[in-house]
């Protein structure tokens, strides 16, 4: 008795907060709001055992027995909600298959006839009406929302777009096979209409929009993605502009667990040389030498090199005269001058010289140079020369002297 | 034992340390794409105490110590950070400056085109932009004394080139791709943003960006 009492009073419950229930499972993912309007309702379905909830904090969700209870109740109500055009014309085609059986069974052949027309009509408009909601979803994903420039809004347009594939699937969901088989009946025509070409247009429906809300799920994850990268430059940007000069370390790590991203290897150098032991290579190592020999450093890359009927070696103690470099053979003369007497009364400024040689050399290189010549020189030619400095002080640093000319000139000692 | 060249090839590419991704390295990246060649060239790798990883992304493949409890290891690992973090600052700025070159609101991502008479002409037309650009060029990874902002442009392109973020593409020289070395750099943001606590950025617009 008791049993029978309590579940009186549940089913009563259920009547009194309806509305709250129906719009819980209906639009708000089946959670009740923890707050003050909902007090009641919360105590007596708790009372009931019809909600749960983890912490005392969270919203109250409803009771899988009381979804299950509310999915099989509210069919229409979702077929609604997810296409009301598509809702519409089921209503229509609810009517029609009611004059229809009217007027077969009043044997009103041409009332039938036309009905029939007017049912295949209405079919077709409902079919059209699913192939077009599930076309829908297809350029959504191939323009992936980039017609949306801000990345927040982007997110919540694909949040409701996904949001409305989910109410069609709803809706195919609603036309199960059981109530069109019911529907039809025994009569050929509707047996056909509602058994072969609704289902079909429902199932490729489905296939459809089940690739729609995947890709759609794929975008909003890359979106996502694209909005903690976006955060996550804006962050160091930041964080750069106000720390001036910093640099990440990780020295305060143990690299103990090292953390994946930073485990990257140095460059390991995988080095091979010829095998000069092996008799096999020969052939191909004495190919790759006289490559080798034939290409100059300068042309090395950017020419093949001339094809050659005969390989020459170098003949033992041939030389390659090599070029005399214009500064060296100038200090050169210059130097012999001095030491032969042969200029004017053996004094030669080494800036007159430079500007007399034509030769492109900036004078501190010059300068330097000729000094360092100078140095290199065997004591004795060393002992021939004496070098005057022109110079000047440094205004800063009383100690450094910047060397603006040099005179050389020949030792008296060498003159007598 | 007959020699294998792509073996070779992805092997020596990752024991050189570099980042194998579609757009670096196809061939290599296609190589590794079935399993028992993943397990091959990691079997390989683990007799160096090395082994093969992948970014979170899973968009690129690169090669990490398998043991870091050897001090050798561990040297290696903080001087191949210290190579990053050293450049971040300006990898950041470039970022950004892309990001506002393109009118964009996420940053570069691996196998997306640069193309750099685009990039050269928004530069040029917003001072801001450009201004931008000369700031990146007085960081060491982009320093040079080119006063032009098409010169600047191309030393920049040319720099990321060579550490391995862009890789040319056409017969151009204008037209680059981003590679998944950017995945990778994001990874080690990631982790430094966690282990500096850099707070995200929460701005909810950028006004500059608005006017570009």
């Amino acid at each position: 008795m008791a049993r029978t009492h309590d579940a009186q009073s549940t089913l009563r419950a259920l009547a009194t907060y309806g509305d709250v229930i129906l719009e819980a499972h209906l639009n708000r993912g089946n959670r009740i709001a923890l707050n003050d309007d909902n007090v009641g309702v919360l105590e007596t379905l708790e009372h009931h055992r019809l909600v749960w909830r983890l912490g005392d904090t969270e919203d109250l969700q409803l009771k899988n027995v009381l979804v299950r209870l509310l999915d099989h109740i509210t069919e229409s109500e979702r077929r609604r909600f997810a296409s009301a055009q598509v809702d519409r014309l089921w209503s229509d085609l609810n009517r029609l298959f009611v004059d229809y059986r009217e007027a077969k069974k009043r044997a009103a052949f041409t009332d039938k006839s036309r009905i029939e027309s007017e049912i295949k009509e209405c079919l077709s408009e409902i079919i059209e009406d699913i192939r077009n909601a599930t076309d829908t979803f297809s350029s959504y994903i191939s323009s992936g929302f980039s017609y949306i420039t801000d990345m927040d809004l982007r997110i919540r347009k694909n949040h409701d777009v996904i949001e409305r594939a989910g109410q069609l699937n709803s809706l195919f969901e609603s036309f199960n096979t059981q109530d069109l088989a019911d529907q039809a009946g025994n009569d050929p025509f509707l047996k056909r209409l509602l058994l072969k070409y609704l289902p079909a247009a429902l199932e490729q429906g489905q296939k459809n929009l089940s690739y729609a809300l995947n890709q759609l799920r794929l975008t909003l994850v890359r979106l996502r993605e694209d909005q903690r990268l976006s955060k996550l430059v804006g962050g160091f940007e930041s964080y750069f502009a106000n720390n001036r000069g910093y640099i990440p370390s990780i020295d305060d790590l143990d690299l103990g667990h090292c953390p994946a991203p930073l485990n990257k290897v140095a460059p390991f150098a995988i080095v091979a040389r010829g095998d000069i032991y092996d008799p096999a290579d020969d052939e191909d190592l004495i190919a790759l030498a006289q490559t080798a020999r034939t290409l100059g450093a300068d042309q090395q890359g950017t020419e093949p090199a001339a094809a050659l009927q005969t390989v020459e070696f170098d003949v033992a103690g041939a030389s390659d005269p090599e070029e005399e470099d214009p500064v060296d053979e100038l200090i050169e003369q210059l130097v012999q001058f001095v030491v032969d007497g042969d200029i004017g009364d053996g004094e030669i400024d080494a800036l007159e010289a430079l500007s007399a040689s034509g030769l492109a050399l900036d004078a501190a290189t010059w300068l330097s140079t000729l000094e360092a010549q100078i140095d290199s020189l065997a004591p004795n030619d060393q002992s021939q020369i004496t070098v005057e400095y022109e110079s000047q002080l440094d205004p800063l640093y009383k100690d450094n002297l910047y060397i603006t000319g040099m005179t050389l000139r020949r030792s008296n000692e060498s003159r007598i | 034992m007959q020699t294998n060249p792509l073996f070779e090839r992805t092997v020596s590419a990752l024991l050189a340390g570099e980042i194998i991704c579609e757009y670096s390295h196809d061939e290599l990246y296609n190589y590794l794409l079935t399993q028992p060649v993943q397990q091959k060239v990691s079997d390989f790798l683990q007799q160096m105490n090395r082994t093969l990883r992948q970014t979170s992304s899973h968009d690129a493949w690169l090669c990490s110590y398998q043991d870091l409890s050897r001090p050798d290891a561990k040297d290696a690992v903080r001087q191949q950070f210290r190579e990053v973090a050293n450049h971040l600052e300006a990898l950041v700025q470039f970022l950004r400056l892309v990001m506002m070159v393109e009118a964009a609101q996420r940053p570069i991502s691996a196998g997306e085109h640069l193309r750099e008479g685009k990039m050269l002409e928004r530069i040029s037309t917003a001072p801001s932009l450009e201004a931008k650009l000369r700031s990146l060029c007085e960081k060491d990874l982009f320093r040079t004394k080119r006063s032009d902002s098409a010169g600047q442009l191309r030393v920049v392109l040319e720099n990321l080139t060579k550490a391995g973020y862009l890789k040319p593409i056409g017969t151009s020289g204008s037209v680059f791709l981003a590679t998944a070395k950017w995945s990778w750099l994001y990874d080690v943001m990631t982790f430094i943003q966690t282990h500096e606590g850099i707070r995200e950025d929460n701005a909810e617009d950028d006004p500059q960006l608005r006017i570009v």
